[in-house]
């Protein structure tokens, strides 16, 4: 696999993309390794166990927001059916770990609060 | 067997028209070809499909990423109105978009086409009131022309609707 980077990278700061929408979410993770778009539609499918499936359509969409955005990067893969490939960015990474940070402090608050109304 | 029908539908009523594509080919007819309003039908009992129409700008990985996801491109119209068709029995996804925020930017990539195509009108009859004589010719123009708006308007205020209710 021969690849280098594609495009060019923006200076936002991640905090500004935060919260995620789901379908965003659960993409970046899947491109957390270099992946062509259906394998993302499938990855997704996989670490979400069935309960994200995403449309074409919304999958095609994002993937060019977030390489507008910065997020992910196109990949230069030689494939035979000339399928695009993508993978996060620096920006991409930060984001996806501070969303994650933000979603555990979601949780843990939420469990605190349920916790308490329990007992 | 080839049948054809004619429907009209505003072009914010997408659902509908995927809706009665689907219904037909639960029928045993399966959309082929659209063209002006005219849609033409192959007859086959054996199978099923479920039709979904995507307003999108086109390329050739586009319908190879709609192709791998299960989706086979059937037709287009004016270049930006692709229909897909995936038989019923399979699994999977059964919607092009599977949430809210894209939806909304289809309909909001349908706004702009639209305003685009309204502002094209509108200049292309400018010709006409400026040459005003009030021939009967030039009545009847004006009067089709004016029909075209009105067309437009209630397009506008259907899209306008649609893209509030996905707020």
């Amino acid at each position: 696999m021969v690849r280098y980077n594609w495009g060019e990278e923006m200076s936002e700061q991640p905090e500004v993309f935060l919260p995620l929408s789901q379908a965003t979410y659960y993409i970046l993770l899947a491109l957390r390794e270099c992946r062509h778009g259906y394998a993302v539609m499938q990855d997704v499918e996989k670490i979400s166990e069935g309960s994200v499936a995403l449309g074409p359509g919304t999958l095609y969409g994002a993937l060019g927001k977030l390489q507008k955005q910065g997020i992910i990067q196109q990949v230069k893969v030689i494939d035979a059916d000339r399928r695009k490939y993508y993978v996060l960015t620096d920006l991409g990474r930060e984001v996806l770990d501070l969303e994650y940070k933000r979603i555990l402090s979601v949780v843990s608050h939420t469990k605190r609060v349920m916790g308490e109304e329990k007992r | 067997m080839t049948i054809k029908k004619i429907r009209l539908f505003l072009a914010s009523n997408i659902e509908k028209e995927e809706k009665w594509l689907t219904d037909m080919s639960s029928k045993g007819f399966h959309f082929q070809k659209y063209y002006f309003g005219v849609y033409n039908f192959n007859q086959n009992p054996e199978e099923e499909y479920i039709y979904q129409i995507d307003f999108n700008e086109a390329s050739q990985e586009y319908f190879s990423f709609y192709k791998e996801a299960g989706w086979k491109h059937v037709d287009s119209s004016m270049g930006r109105f692709h229909y897909f068709k995936k038989r019923a029995d399979q699994p999977g996804v059964k919607k092009l978009y599977t949430d809210l925020e894209s939806m909304k930017e289809s309909v909001q990539r349908m706004l702009q086409f639209y305003l685009m195509m309204f502002l094209l009108l509108i200049c292309s009859q400018a010709g006409l009131f400026l040459t005003w004589h009030g021939h009967p010719v030039q009545k009847a123009v004006a009067a089709l022309a004016a029909f075209g708006v009105v067309l437009y308007l209630c397009l506008f205020v259907s899209l306008k609707k649609k893209l509030q209710f996905y707020k």
